[in-house]
């Protein structure tokens, strides 16, 4: 277990063994994935554009920020996912299909409103399948040059000479 | 073959001190390493998410620690959430910490006398404090003395690391429920010291410090020891065992190098085991021979017992104070201020121990909430954004009871990459943990109430372990028919052996335990200089 993971454990208390392990790894570590040249490799072209549908109405474009349409999600989800275990594959397989299935006799959105339904407590794999896409959106999105940069203005991971602490009366 | 006079195994916290002490005291020191260095040339701390392969959400940045041919282990009748740490690189847990750098109180170190558990150590606080206050002035602390009985302090601190907002907010709340906040003492420099320029506070001390203003073993003590010329590291050399001659005393190791693949052995006077408290002792429990058939130093089967570490769970609040506010830069050196234990001011408990706290060391590049937020679309995103520069996280360090029936032992049908048969963790918590952890999770929880915010917890689903920090499993101790070591970090057994790392202690305290470490090595560097003029080495 990486040192980080254990910390996570203490964050989060999710983790209980490497989430790590089996999934194929890149060689070429630190070169920066690249979605202008992006080729799909888990979803079809349908796939694709449901899962960027839903990802956006997930986190959507406001007067604040691009969305997760146009942070490119769906292809860094489709990036995770082809080298993922086979059974998160099949989850997403199955889950697309059935999101595709929900939204021909409503919407995506409908469809998608419906698998949210329950999200505290997921026990259908509609359900499981909001928490896991949800999950990805955030994932991809917050990691994203639109999700660091617009949307959450981040002002770190910088070089400072001096750090400026608080000196606001109020919080004295 | 050249005989070396002390062979230190291992390169983190504990090697460090011992290779630095013992070559500036005129010993040939031979120091090997099972990882390989990773110089800051590699490291990918100021990477951002999105210039890495997975975002850095598979652990690309801290992947070079952890090369996988040596850091197998198999868990067995451990609680959920347990877990070991299996850094191997050169500088160990030093290259991938935060730095808190606590002393042990001296109510720590007696607690069979004091509270009625576990063991005393062998030694008290006043023969530990000068080497505390030697590592600290060699590595540089910040903080200052905030006159705690609880929390001891050294004479010469490095200024303390300016506050946060949501830190001075902790502060006040904690104040009036009689929680102290103080500076967080740790070896981060937040001014020139040793030749190595102060802290830029971009929050990345985990992933490696590309400036060395956090304290390393390659960059602060390896130099040091080569500078006497008389220090020599074998990195990728992976210590299979410790052979002896036919009286029992420790001749040689016998290691892998991970390039070539072959075995060779080093031979020495003295043998320093610093390879943390997994390892080590896996290596003892490796080196079995007709004089130790149990394993080196084992006779009375207590290598690998007393497994212990700190227990520990998280809390995330969103200040309403802060929520919508300008973000502001909150990198900084990760943790500025620490709670120190506080339950013993207040009444009497049915439990031993207790709990610090650590602050704010988690990054505050990605927005954990979003993890927890129910619902989404535009809402969702905006809430995200609105509770982002409120972030206060409070990481709660408890201390666990040592217990002859938590242990680390070898699978000999089970090896690693080179043959070697891995460690297997056996760990369950105690009754004692178990109420210190229902007084702590009902405290922590009133605290975050009363700091009043959105409050994600995970004290509720039970302790996380060891947060890196574990301890025990060779330990030192009065008594011989319970301990392998004496107060020196030496073998009963084996004259010429000694372990300096977190596997010697005879107890845990809620404290983080790397100066303790630093200061038993540099203690028991001391006691082999000494011994070694004395020609009793």
């Amino acid at each position: 277990m990486k040192r980080r993971q254990a910390i996570k454990i203490v964050t989060l208390g999710a983790l209980a063994a490497s989430a790590t392990e089996g999934i194929v790894t890149r060689v070429a570590e630190g070169c920066a994935w690249a979605p202008g040249d992006y080729r799909l490799a888990f979803f079809s072209e349908e796939d694709n554009r449901l899962v960027d549908e839903l990802m956006e109405i997930i986190i959507p474009a406001d007067a604040h920020s691009p969305g997760a349409h146009a942070a490119q999600v769906s292809l860094f989800a489709d990036m995770m996912i082809s080298t993922s275990h086979a059974a998160e594959q099949r989850q997403w397989r199955q889950g697309i299909q059935a999101m595709r299935d929900e939204a021909s006799r409503s919407s995506a959105a409908q469809a998608l409103a419906k698998a949210a339904a329950s999200e505290s407590h997921p026990e259908a794999d509609l359900d499981r399948f909001f928490v896991a896409l949800k999950r990805m959106t955030v994932d991809g999105y917050y990691t994203s040059e639109i999700g660091i940069h617009q949307d959450l203005n981040y002002q770190g991971n910088t070089y400072l000479s001096a750090f400026p602490g608080c000196d606001h009366a109020e919080h004295e | 073959m050249r005989t070396y006079d002390v062979c230190v195994i291992g390169s983190g916290a504990a090697g460090g001190v011992m290779a630095k002490e013992l070559c500036e005291g005129g010993a040939e020191v031979i120091m090997l390493e099972a990882g390989e260095e990773v110089p800051p040339s590699r490291f990918l701390s100021h990477k951002w998410p999105y210039e890495l392969p997975y975002r850095g959400l598979r652990d690309e940045k801290q992947a070079p620690f952890y090369p996988k041919d040596i850091s197998a282990v198999r868990y067995q009748d451990t609680d959920s959430g347990i877990g070991v740490d299996r850094v191997r690189v050169l500088g160990g847990r030093t290259l991938h910490w935060n730095a808190v750098t606590l002393r042990y109180a001296p109510s720590d170190l007696r607690e069979r006398s004091l509270a009625g558990v576990e063991e005393d150590w062998p030694l008290s606080y006043e023969e530990l404090e000068p080497w505390y206050e030697h590592i600290e002035q060699t590595i540089g602390v910040c903080g200052q003395d905030d006159h705690l009985e609880i929390l001891p302090a050294g004479r010469h601190y490095l200024p303390p690391l300016p506050w946060r907002c949501s830190e001075r907010i902790l502060a006040r709340v904690g104040k009036s429920m009689g929680v102290p906040v103080i500076p967080v003492r740790k070896a981060v420099l937040t001014v020139p010291y040793d030749q190595r320029p102060p802290c830029h506070y971009c929050g990345h001390c985990m992933d490696g410090c590309d400036v060395s203003s956090i304290f390393t073993t390659p960059d602060c003590m390896l130099p040091k020891a080569r500078a006497t010329g008389r220090f020599t590291l074998r990195q990728n050399a992976v210590a299979r065992e410790i052979l002896t001659d036919s009286s029992g005393r420790a001749q040689a190791v016998s290691f892998i190098d991970r390039t070539t693949r072959r075995e060779e052995q080093v031979r020495a006077r003295v043998f320093a085991v610093c390879c943390a408290t997994i390892e080590s002792a896996r290596l003892l429990l490796n080196s079995k021979s007709p004089q130790h058939p149990d394993g080196l130093g084992n006779s009375n089967g207590v290598v690998g017992h007393y497994l212990h570490g700190h227990i520990g769970g998280g809390v995330s609040i969103y200040l309403d104070e802060l929520a919508g506010t300008k973000p502001v830069n909150q990198d900084g050196a990760t943790d500025h201020v620490y709670v120190p234990r506080y339950n013993q001011l207040s009444g009497k408990r049915d439990y031993a121990g207790g709990w610090g706290i650590q602050v704010n060391f988690d990054s505050y590049m990605f927005p954990d909430q979003a993890q927890h937020l129910a619902g989404y679309g535009a809402a969702f995103k905006a809430k995200v954004r609105r509770l982002q520069p409120g972030y206060l996280f409070l990481g709660t360090f408890c201390k666990a009871l040592s217990s002859p029936g938590n242990y680390v032992t070898v699978d000999s049908h089970q090896t690693d990459a080179y043959g070697i048969p891995i460690p297997v963790i056996h760990y369950r918590l105690g009754e004692n943990d178990r109420a210190l952890w229902r007084d702590q999770t009902a405290n922590v929880q009133e605290l975050a109430a009363r700091l009043r915010g959105t409050v994600f917890s995970n004290l509720e689903s039970g302790p996380g372990g060891f947060a890196s920090h574990e301890v025990g499993t060779i330990r030192m101790g009065n008594d011989p028919r319970t301990s392998a070591l004496n107060g020196f970090c030496q073998s009963r057994e084996v004259k010429n052996l000694f372990v300096t790392d977190g596997s010697a202690f005879t107890t845990s305290s809620e404290k983080n335990p790397t100066l303790t470490i630093m200061a038993l090595s540099a203690r028991a560097a001391d006691y082999i200089k000494r011994q070694r003029k004395l020609g009793a080495l």
